[in-house]
């Protein structure tokens, strides 16, 4: 089996790296990256609805942390450290945030190389090297970035451990979960309960992202249209979501908050299976209290990252305007800048002002004003 | 690679085979179903539906049965139990007077005979599927239609038998699962059988068997049946996004190839395989048209999206020409005829479209209602 930290690199080198020059035009009419190549850094956009000035929150923003190569020299996992690209956060990002209308983004590592880490000393230093290097992006630009936790999740204690160190120490106000499955363990196992019980206590918002395919997928995913994204992404978050709810994890723990990247998933857009099987089959079902909708009313959000409006009609439909946040998966370049949303004709102004900030101003108790 | 057959009885064997017996529904239902339990009614008077004041017929594409006269043929080879399961009889007719059926279009699904490497015994077991499901449709030619079945692992014969099938036998398409021991159907080696349905203008129906070739048995040791939930509309979702990608839509623009269960995820959540030929610089799409070309002209769903809002993503996202209502008969998912006719957007031609209009022309049935 193919591990992940490779699948991750692949994804992550192919992509981020040489996309943003060759950028092409796509098919929806997102912008393109003149400043990236060599023009002067944009003016700010300040996003207004009607009169009213608009914060606009990304929740699904990547980084890499540079240092992460110091503390892997030498061991199996060199070749997965970050050090250049832009995935590093510098006034490139803060131009682009600026372009687009990004007023703050809620930054989480890219990849999850290091969820394969076995060595428990290892596994923490780097996860420390990641929150260490968050805070110091947060402490540069403290207007415009919120840190999220890395954690060693492969090691439930060492991950509730380093939730609560970023949260309390280094002020971050919430937590990045970057795989579905940590190697062999799922993360509804019982030896998890100390993880979720900690995200509970603090009240930590838990953004999780895809790490790809789960490796059993890696042949059939090898054809065309990039299927380990397009496909493996979304199913390992309809996976995830579909083992918290039919576990029972998030009935055990009613005060996690956890938001599903890319429309989270197929599970948003096609609930109705997932609900349907439980009334035919109730035994199926016994492990969790509620009916599956109401998880996702309540516990389990997902960013907007469905591109078209159709889409997003449909996860408004389903989860409700207050389950959904703005994501836009920078610096992958994905067409979803705030206009997406602004344009949409399937909300009003008020829905769109939950969706771009309002949402997560309330969920992270954020000032709303913002001093742009 | 565990086989598809291994698979399904563990997955779907454990919830269903305990209900074969006392509940009377075929086992290779069940495998293709996943579970869940067989709705057997006594019969009664025969539902009939109208819109606006008007009779119209509904036709179901989504229903599974087998036929007498496989057991023979398998008689002493290693597949000898996968031919069981009860044949079509008078409960079926009853089922569907209940439920407002007017056509159903049965297929036989669970492609366990795809498996079989001999191809005399391979053309022999569909053969006598196809003929049995020839005499149920000729014995009741005013309620069912049927799909060939293929041996879809020699495709060239896959392609006499869908000639021989709908020419000779008067069936009406053919009904095929997801892959053929793990291999996409994508793949040019399958293109003779494409190349078939292309020519004859004949609707392929797809149904999926649990993702078994994309996921292991064990990552479904779950709670929630989600080798079913999430593996069903998984492999559906992975056989479509690979007939766009690889392009044979393009080598075949004549097909018209329609997914079990709302087409799994594909045309509910469209989007990310609509642009990733655009995004993702590794995608190396063969497709010549944009992807959303194919998913509103060659790639049609039945309706089990099971939800009223569910239902009008689907027909926003396709077209309304593109769905068609199923029911996944004889298993008992909530799927009355009653969720296209009372729909709380689509209008009362889109319904009729849907109950049996698109269908109509595809079959190339001849309405007969009033």
């Amino acid at each position: 089996m193919r591990n992940r930290r490779d699948f991750v690199k692949t994804l992550a080198a192919a992509t981020a790296g040489s996309f943003v020059a060759q950028r092409p035009a796509t098919s929806l009419g997102a912008g393109g990256f003149a400043w990236a190549q060599g023009g002067a850094a944009p003016k700010r956009r300040e996003v207004f609805i009607g009169r009213k000035r608009i914060k606009v929150i990304d929740s699904h923003h990547h980084l890499n942390i540079a240092d992460v190569a110091r503390v892997v020299k030498g061991t199996p996992y060199e070749p997965q450290a970050v050090t250049t690209g832009d995935g590093i956060v510098g006034p490139e990002r803060i131009a682009w945030m600026d372009r687009d209308g990004i007023d703050v983004a809620l930054l989480t590592q890219q990849g999850a190389f290091w969820y394969g880490v076995q060595d428990r000393g290892l596994a923490r230093e780097i996860v420390k090297a990641q929150n260490e290097g968050t805070a110091a992006v947060v402490a540069k630009y403290p207007d415009r970035f919120i840190g999220m936790a890395s954690m060693p999740l492969q090691f439930p204690d060492l991950a509730a451990e380093a939730l609560e160190d970023g949260i309390t120490r280094l002020g971050f106000k919430g937590a990045g979960i970057s795989a579905g499955w940590a190697g062999a363990k799922n993360l509804t196992d019982p030896e998890y309960d100390v993880f979720w019980s900690k995200a509970q206590e603090l009240g930590t918002f838990l953004f999780m992202h895809p790490g790809g395919t789960n490796g059993n997928g890696d042949p059939h995913f090898g054809g065309k249209g990039a299927l380990p994204n397009t496909i493996g992404n979304p199913l390992e978050t309809t996976i995830f979501f579909s083992r918290l709810i039919y576990e029972g994890t998030l009935d055990r723990f009613p005060g996690l908050k956890i938001c599903g990247a890319h429309g989270g998933g197929y599970l948003p857009s096609y609930l109705g299976r997932t609900d349907a099987q439980c009334r035919r089959q109730g035994d199926v079902c016994s492990g969790k209290k509620r009916p599956v909708e109401d998880y996702f009313h309540t516990q389990l959000m997902a960013d907007i990252m469905v591109f078209r409006e159709e889409g997003l009609r449909h996860l408004v439909a389903e989860l409700g305007v207050g389950q959904l946040v703005y994501g836009t998966d920078i610096p992958f370049g994905w067409p979803v800048t705030p206009d997406f949303i602004l344009n949409a004709r399937v909300l009003n102004d008020a829905q769109k002002e939950q969706i771009l900030g309002g949402n997560l101003i309330k969920l992270l108790k954020l000032t709303p004003a913002t001093t742009a | 690679m565990q086989t598809r057959r291994d698979f399904f009885k563990s997955v779907a064997g454990a919830a269903a085979g305990a209900y074969i017996a006392g509940r009377g529904v075929s086992a290779s239902a069940q495998r293709g179903g996943g579970g869940g339990r067989g709705a057997v009614v006594p019969p009664g008077p025969r539902k009939q539906i109208s819109i606006g004041g008007k009779r119209v017929t509904v036709i179901d594409v989504h229903a599974h049965c087998t036929v007498d006269g496989v057991a023979e043929v398998v008689k002493g080879t290693p597949f000898e139990r996968q031919a069981g399961g009860r044949a079509l009889g008078a409960d079926r007719i009853a089922l569907i007077d209940s439920e407002g059926i007017d056509i159903q279009v049965l297929t036989i699904n669970g492609y366990w005979w795809w498996e079989v490497q001999d191809r005399d015994l391979a053309n022999r077991i569909v053969r006598a599927q196809n003929e049995g499901l020839a005499r149920w449709v000729s014995d009741h030619k005013d309620r069912f239609v049927a799909l060939t079945s293929v041996s879809l692992q020699f495709p060239d014969l896959a392609a006499e038998q869908l000639d021989y099938g709908v020419r000779q036998l008067g069936l009406r398409g053919a009904t095929i699962g997801g892959h053929v021991s793990g291999q996409s159907l994508s793949d040019p080696k399958f293109d003779p059988f494409w190349a078939k349905a292309n020519e004859l203008g004949v609707i392929v129906f797809m149904h999926p068997g649990g993702a078994d070739n994309i996921i292991k048995e064990e990552a479904w040791k779950a709670r929630g049946d989600i080798g079913n939930i999430i593996g069903n509309p998984l492999e559906t979702t992975y056989f479509l996004t690979r007939l766009i990608f690889d392009g044979t839509f393009d080598r075949f623009p004549n097909l018209k190839v329609c997914g079990a269960h709302g087409g799994g995820y594909l045309p509910s959540y469209f989007q990310r395989t609509e642009v990733a030929c655009d995004v993702r610089n590794n995608a190396m799409c063969a497709n010549k048209k944009h992807p959303r070309e194919y998913l509103t002209t060659n790639i049609m769903a039945d309706t089990m999206v099971l939800t009223d809002e569910g239902l009008r993503h689907l027909v926003a996202e396709m077209g309304v020409s593109q769905v068609v209502y199923g029911t996944d008969n004889p298993l008992n998912w909530p799927v009355p005829v009653e969720m296209i006719v009372n729909h709380s957007t689509l209008t009362d031609d889109q319904k009729i479209q849907i109950l049996s209009g698109n269908l109509m022309k595809l079959l190339k049935l001849t309405p007969t209602l009033a």
